[in-house]
């Protein structure tokens, strides 16, 4: 292609280990046209990063890169550091993922947009500040002159990444490569973000290159796909082709492990992608998926495999069978076991509250009177609202999904009914007994009931202890099981968690993520509690994975009679695997309900803005309206009066939203919407989810 | 930030009021006694006593701090008993002398510690960075008498350029003076340059490989400006509170250095002091060593606050 803006030929990446040469990058080849996105699509380690390192020259000095990037026509390849640094900033922008990092904190935000200018154009500071406002306007920033004498740590998430698009097209670039730009951010902001992205390529003619896990996102914004896996281009074409007809079985697999936001997913597993990512240093002769894929034959481990071409025009996957390919095997229907109804429930909270106060070093003293006359200095804090006044219960054997965005309390919360954090005030109704204000040695039998599972496997496991002590740690803290029976203890939980018994003597550098998750899993399980407060277990997680993780903790519940409270940011996985759906907004719950009436109308405000986010990889979907919030900020401490939503809602009907604590609505026993408006005005919401298979058949 | 400061200027008072109860009850607790080194070897118990009466040593120990203290607060630090002289201009002199020895120790800790260190970043794992570790691995494991003699022998034996020790006068000339310096000055900065530069460099390693440096390189700016507008300032955060804390290891040495090249400054007066249980010398001279020590930590925070914005703002609203 002559037109193209940036064009890759199979380029490859080699880095040489004391174990042999890894290949990161094996011959991928595809390109970019102006005013076209294309997303690279891929897990963990398959190298979707280094395409976008290797494209702007800023892979470190042991990385051996071969092949061609030529970006218009000149050779990016070999070129030397100076000129590369040119195009730099200049000719192709780039945005990375975390932009909480990515900002100098001890810069203004005016000085870090305005830089490039400085360097690539020669401008003048004046003339270079006033081009930095001129971005700043165009990312959608209010107040651009106040705001370039700010500093990055004074902006949210989404405003700062708003900061760093505007630094990276500052210079005019031709080209944008955007390295996973939306993922640290909450959905509803990351729809904003995706929003702002797709303004600027249009409005500036921008070839955008954007790397994304998440085949949502590339969905809403992708003209083209390519999909990567170990490093080689597994399938590439339109976004139409690949996410509706997939043909390559990885592609298959990592749509068929997506938990989709509906409710049909209460009964039915997910398909997982079996088996362990190849390594890379000594990959498998033939096709680089074999071991994981449910088609593969003999034939396909003997020779490398090629790209051809499927069906439609630019249409192609690296799979010399894939014409004749059903759909990726379906999962087992399960039942789902019923709940015990009308019991006392399990866990039950009263107004519980956690408060924190801020100290602010340099932010003033107030002068107050102790005991009524000595005048007595104090330095001003403001007081923080994690969790204020929640009142929840939940059943035995039941799972109550909490969705909300980051700083929404939703872990405070699940750390507080543990008792992990003191609560200031409210009561935990724990089995019958109040432990709100248990002292902290009286907290044994809690301690052993009531576990946690964390986010993050990598550094919630000890990385000196062996995995199979680890647990046994737990066992021998908490339980009665006599010391000389505990490896057999332990050996039976890493069989309930599908990991081999020999695991007991690795260490948890030698597993992978979801492997970790696991044994994370098996020590809550060690006590034989019967409640485990899930905090964010499949966030860190690859999609093939996150649904073996799910359908592990899933069958566990049904198995062992278990209670979660299942916290995630994630609706689709929470509307998979939860029975009841709390919405938390900034230390509040706004919605309650059994999950199938959370997911569909009537909606809070919130809940519907959240819904009508997700970004979904149906083709077609990524049409459905959207319920676009106002700014992107919780309250403030001095505007948590009346609904501690009003100040972002779309739908806010006058004062009465910032002065009234809302009614609570009740539309069917169970579930509970807070909110002033009337009911049939929330019933006139549309579904998020049910019309989409309609309007993407029309 | 002016109220931040009186109120740490507040604290500083409150902590040196603890520390002179508790300097004082240390002198109280010592062993010996400053009558019978007055009284010399032989004298008889009268006479230690007379002379005790006389120091007013044989009042109750309360009754002894609230003179003493009273004192203090009306600028009257008392009479050196062994010397007896006004203890006031007495450990100002030693200070001032000490102060110029420590000060310029003290910049050249900075300045070579921190260009070292950064350095060090740069020319990661090359000759450079190899050559500052084995310089400051040597210099932080051998302690520091053992470099003054080095020195001594060396610079003022063998070669005869400096004297091995003393305090110069400014009416002797320029060399005369700062010739007396070089030694106790080199001695000090040897010892302390390794920690600054050790620190210096880890943290300007991990800003190198910082999100925000990328982001800066992937802006396309040349590698200079990375390193001094992007890098620099904020691998240097970490750097200032460790100076702070090099100032009390500064004030611990001073005490050694200046014994070894008998330098007339506060260590000296200090060991001069507890040697003969001059008791208000002892007092004055460990006070003036703390306040030193607080202001410095003052001085430190507040420059950490002016280095760090993330301190000097709070969030706006959007």
């Amino acid at each position: 292609m002559a037109d193209a803006l940036l064009s890759f030929d199979t380029l490859t990446l080699a880095y040489r280990t004391p174990r042999g040469v890894l290949r990161a990058l094996d011959g991928v080849s595809f390109d970019v046209a102006a005013g076209e996105t294309v997303a690279v699509v891929g897990e963990s380690g398959s190298g979707k990063s280094s395409v976008a390192l290797a494209t702007m020259g800023l892979l470190g000095p042991e990385a051996k890169v071969t092949g061609s990037v030529r970006f218009e026509g000149t050779e990016l390849v070999g070129l030397d550091e100076r000129a590369r640094r040119e195009l730099r900033g200049r000719a192709i922008g780039m945005v990375f993922q975390d932009p909480f990092t990515s900002l100098n904190p001890s810069l203004t935000i005016g000085e870090q947009v305005a830089e490039p200018l400085v360097y690539h154009q020669g401008l003048s500071r004046a003339e270079a500040h006033q081009r930095a406002l001129a971005a700043l306007g165009e990312v959608g920033l209010p107040g651009p002159a106040e705001l370039a004498t700010a500093y990055p740590h004074q902006l949210s998430g989404g405003m700062q990444q708003r900061v760093l698009i505007a630094g990276a097209i500052v210079c005019d670039p031709r080209i944008l490569i955007l390295d996973e730009p939306t993922t640290a951010l909450d959905v509803t902001v990351e729809a904003q973000i995706l929003d702002l992205l797709d303004r600027l390529r249009r409005d500036r003619g921008l070839g955008m290159l954007f790397i994304t896990h998440n085949l949502g996102v590339v969905n809403r914004i992708a003209d083209r796909v390519c999909v990567l896996y170990a490093g080689r281009v597994v399938e590439i074409g339109t976004k139409e082709a690949v996410l509706a007809r997939p043909s390559h079985p990885y592609t298959k697999g990592l749509l068929a492990s997506l938990p989709r936001p509906s409710v049909e997913g209460a009964t039915r597993r997910i398909a997982p992608i079996p088996g362990r990512f190849p390594d890379l240093v000594h990959p498998p002769a033939g096709c680089i998926f074999a071991t994981r894929c449910p088609f593969a034959e003999e034939a396909c481990t003997d020779r490398a495999q090629v790209l051809v071409e499927a069906g439609d025009a630019g249409h192609a996957a690296r799979c010399w069978k894939h014409a004749g390919l059903p759909g990726w095997p379906e999962a087992d229907d399960v039942p789902r076991a019923a709940r015990a109804a009308a019991t006392e429930p399990l866990l039950r909270t009263e107004n519980l509250t956690k408060r924190y106060r801020r100290g602010r070093l340099g932010g003033g003293i107030e002068w107050t009177r102790l005991a009524g006359v000595i005048p007595w200095p104090r330095a001003r804090s403001e007081t923080v609202n994690a969790v204020d006044g929640i009142s929840i219960e939940i059943g035995r054997g039941e799972v109550v999904g909490l969705v909300g965005e980051s700083g929404s309390g939703k872990s405070t919360l699940g750390r507080t009914v543990l008792r992990l954090i003191d609560p200031s005030s409210g009561s935990i109704m724990f089995d019958g007994a109040d432990v709100a204000k248990l002292p902290d040695d009286a907290l044994q039998d809690l301690r052993k009931r009531a576990q946690i599972v964390f986010q993050n496997p990598d550094s919630s496991l000890n990385p000196r202890r062996r995995v199979g002590d680890a647990i046994a740690r737990a066992v021998a803290l908490q339980t009665s099981v006599p010391r000389d029976k505990r490896r057999a203890h332990v050996e039976d939980l890493l069989d309930r968690v599908g990991l081999p018994r020999a695991y007991y003597d690795r260490y948890p550098h030698q597993l992978s993520g979801g492997e970790k998750q696991r044994v994370g899993i098996a020590r809550a399980l060690a006590t034989a509690p019967d409640f485990i407060v899930c905090d964010e277990p499949v966030s860190a997680l690859d999609v093939s994975v996150q649904a073996t993780v799910l359908n592990l903790l899933d069958r566990l519940r049904d198995e062992l009679k278990l209670s979660y409270l299942f916290i995630s940011h994630d609706l689709s996985v929470v509307a998979y695997i939860a029975d009841r759906i709390a919405v938390m907004y900034s230390g509040r719950i706004c919605e309650i309900g059994p999950a199938e009436a959370v997911l569909s109308p009537p909606y809070h405000p919130y809940t519907q803005a959240l819904l009508s986010a997700v970004p979904l990889p149906t083709p077609g979907a990524e049409k459905r309206a959207r319920v676009r919030l106002r700014g992107d900020r919780p309250p403030s401490e001095g505007q948590r009066s009346g609904c501690v939503f009003h100040t972002r809602c779309p739908r806010v009907i006058g004062s009465i939203c910032a002065t009234t604590a809302p009614p609570v609505h009740e539309p069917r026993p169970g579930h509970r919407i807070a909110c002033h408006l009337p009911l049939d005005e929330l019933m006139r919401a549309p579904p998020a989810f049910d019309d989409v298979p309609a309007e993407a058949a029309e | 930030m002016a109220l931040y400061v009186i109120m740490r200027l507040l604290g500083i008072v409150a902590i040196l009021a603890v520390m002179s109860v508790l300097v004082f009850a240390i002198t109280q607790v010592m062993p010996g006694n400053v009558a019978n080194v007055l009284a010399g070897q032989f004298a008889d118990e009268a006479t230690v006593r007379a002379i005790e009466h006389r120091l007013g040593l044989d009042a109750p120990a309360h009754v002894q701090y609230w003179r003493w203290a009273a004192g203090i607060l009306s600028g009257n630090f008392g009479q050196s008993i062994v010397m007896e002289r006004p203890v006031g201009p007495l450990v100002w002199e030693a200070f001032l002398s000490s102060a110029l020895l420590a000060s310029i120790a003290f910049v050249m800790v900075a300045v070579f510690g921190i260009v070292l260190g950064v350095v060090a970043a740069i020319r990661q794992n090359r000759f450079t960075d190899h050559a500052v570790s084995v310089f400051s691995y040597v210099g932080v494991s051998v302690p520091e008498f053992f470099w003054a003699i080095v020195g001594i022998i060396v610079f003022a034996r063998y070669l005869d350029w400096l004297p091995s020790g003393g305090a110069g006068n400014l009416s002797q000339g320029f060399w005369a003076w700062a010739s007396h310096l070089v030694l106790p000055v080199l001695t000090l900065t040897f010892t302390l340059i390794a920690h600054v530069s050790r620190l210096t460099r880890s943290s300007m390693i991990e800003t190198l490989r910082s999100n925000y440096v990328r982001n800066a390189r992937a802006k396309g700016l040349p590698e200079g400006v990375i390193i001094r507008r992007h890098a620099l300032r904020n691998a240097l955060l970490p750097t200032i509170t460790v100076l702070a804390i090099d100032v009390g290891w500064l004030l611990g040495n001073i005490v050694v250095v200046e014994a070894v090249f008998s330098y007339p400054g506060i260590g000296r007066l200090l060991l001069f002091a507890i040697e003969r249980h001059d008791l208000p010398l002892i007092q004055a001279g460990i006070l003036l060593i703390a306040a030193v020590y607080c202001l410095a930590n003052l001085i430190a925070d507040l420059l950490y606050a002016y280095f760090n914005p993330k301190i000097r703002y709070g969030q706006i609203e959007s």
